[in-house]
């Protein structure tokens, strides 16, 4: 009876299976061509939802860049108890440098210290009522190399604080911890806004395959009916939602850099007057990719979740 | 084949449109479906091609128990039915060669393997030469013998036809027919349901006759002497 049909080995099946894949790859590239409204419409949804997170990561990782060197900067003034000699100062000085963990150590006696704010204060006169100098003696020290870190320069003030000669002690980070936090606000923001928008390209990609499997409602019933199988069908319709990544991720792409662009504009127009060479730098190639690949999953996943629901829904009646 | 026993599909609403129905239909063996609207015929052909299930009773094609038969199993026990309908079922904006060639790909054959089968499918039902037509420019006759090449291009074991001449004139039916008699003499079976009983008169073929779900008679439509064993 069924002398007619041709044994097909696992091999040819397989190669097969590939071919096809191939053809219905190309075949709903060229279904996006049949109604390229909708098709740009939700590619320019895709491209440009992922433009916005992707514009806010380059922001944050210039302006971590940016920090990164600020906080090397981190120096400890400890003010002295103002009755040690000049000779104690001294000594004292020298016993810090000596530790390990302090790289440099320079003193501000407190007549100097009084000669420099008399002259960048502009309360020069002001002074000039005072009966005696109120500046105690300073000693600017800057920690090793290793030492920089906020954790770690924090951890050298505790202990320069407990010396006997030591009135108070401060470490300026504050400013340099409310940027941080500032940064890691910002960082959260974006990683909420990321997770918003890649969950309504899934939703958008989800919807514009749904209505392309409901307009081809009759075919797929008549595919079912001639024996297709549920993963046939979904095939082209995957492949729609995989191309919908890749040009979309393009899109995204053009748009960050445009964006990117005219961001360092405006940053270099602040950097000038701060008389910095500060360079923002855009995506590079791993990003990029990172960008696309996202891209090409959330179209994957919408089409999918499309196509779970809704080729299965349909069967002849 | 076809194997029923004792078969009852109860639709939810509580319609019964078939009650304790059995037959059997040989291999290559030829058969009519007949009955008016609403008898039970349509239904008692979507539980062949698995669009619907069996309330009661085991519906067997082709030696599969149809119980057994999963979601995920229902494609491949359809293609060895090849399936004809009263409005052709054409994708209209594919050529006739797609049309026909649609089984195929869903196996597997890639369009160059296809091609031979297509051309064999479409000289059988008279269509050679109109493989780069589109349907909407074909007549109905011609679109019924598409849809035909496209359920015997796969060359299935067995042809369900659901009022296949609902929409032709007696003459165009009688070629449709004598079509499906010459699948028949290669050994395909055939399972025709038709209201055309002027047509069935004519063919001498065993007639299944349904009347409100039940099978009333099973045999010659008018000479009922050859019963075949079949259960009524």
């Amino acid at each position: 009876m069924n002398s007619g049909k041709v044994k097909i080995s696992a091999w040819r099946r397989f190669v097969m299976f590939w071919v096809h894949n191939l053809q219905q790859a190309l075949g709903s590239l060229g279904e996006l061509t049949r109604n390229p409204w909708a098709s740009m419409m939700t590619i320019a949804v895709l491209g440009l939802s992922l433009t916005l997170p992707s514009t806010l990561y380059v922001v944050v990782k210039n302006s971590q860049a940016a920090t990164v060197g600020l906080s090397d900067a981190a120096e400890i003034s400890l003010y002295l108890r103002k009755d040690l000699k000049q000779h104690d100062v001294e000594t004292f000085a020298k016993r810090i440098e000596l530790r390990n963990d302090v790289e440099q150590v320079q003193i501000i006696m407190r007549d100097a210290g009084l000669r420099d704010f008399r002259e960048s204060s502009g309360f020069g006169s002001a002074l000039d009522y005072l009966d005696e100098n109120p500046l105690p003696d300073v000693l600017v020290v800057l920690p090793q190399a290793d030492f920089k870190s906020v954790e770690r320069a924090q951890g050298l003030l505790a202990q320069l604080q407990q010396e006997r000669e030591v009135s108070s002690a401060s470490l300026d980070l504050q400013w340099l911890e409310r940027l941080q936090a500032l940064v890691r606000f910002v960082e959260d923001v974006l990683g909420a806004l990321a997770v918003l928008l890649c969950a309504a390209v899934v939703l958008i990609v989800g919807n514009t395959i749904r209505l392309m499997i409901l307009n081809r409602r009759d075919e797929i019933i008549v595919m079912k009916l001639v024996g297709a199988t549920d993963a046939y069908i979904q095939r082209p319709f995957l492949y729609t939602g995989f191309w919908y990544g890749i040009i979309g991720g393009v899109v995204a792409w053009i748009a960050t850099a445009i964006l990117v662009f005219w961001i360092a504009r405006a940053v270099s127009g602040v950097t000038v007057l701060y008389d910095s060479s500060f360079q923002l730098s855009g995506l590079n190639f791993t990003e990029l990719m990172i960008l696309w690949l996202v891209a090409v999953v959330l179209g994957l996943i919408g089409s999918f979740i499309a196509v779970r629901r809704h080729v299965a829904a349909i069967e002849p009646r | 084949m076809i194997h029923f026993e004792q078969v009852s599909k109860t639709y939810p609403g509580g319609f019964q449109a078939l009650k304790q129905v059995s037959f059997r239909l040989e291999q290559s063996e030829m058969a009519f479906l007949t009955g008016h609207s609403g008898a039970g015929k349509t239904t008692l052909l979507r539980l062949i091609s698995l669009m619907e299930r069996a309330s009661i009773g085991r519906v067997a094609i082709n030696g599969h128990d149809l119980r057994k038969v999963g979601r995920k199993q229902v494609p491949y026990l359809r293609r060895d039915i090849g399936m004809i309908f009263q409005d052709h079922r054409l994708l209209i904006d594919k050529t006739i060669f797609d049309n026909v060639a649609l089984p195929l790909y869903i196996e597997g054959y890639t369009q160059g393997e296809a091609r031979k089968r297509v051309q064999a499918a479409l000289d059988k039902v008279g269509l050679a030469g109109k493989e780069r037509h589109y349907p909407m420019m074909l007549s109905g006759g011609e679109q019924q013998r598409v849809g035909i090449a496209r359920a015997i291009v796969n060359k299935p074991p067995l042809l369900l036809a659901d009022e296949p001449t609902g929409n032709l004139d007696p003459k165009l039916s009688m070629e449709i027919m004598r079509l499906f008699e010459s699948f028949n003499d290669v050994g395909v079976a055939v399972l025709i349901a038709t209201h055309d009983l002027g047509l069935i008169a004519r063919m001498k073929y065993r007639t299944l006759t349904l009347k409100n779900g039940q099978m009333i008679n099973d045999g010659l439509a008018h000479h009922s002497e050859q019963l075949d064993g079949a259960v009524l």
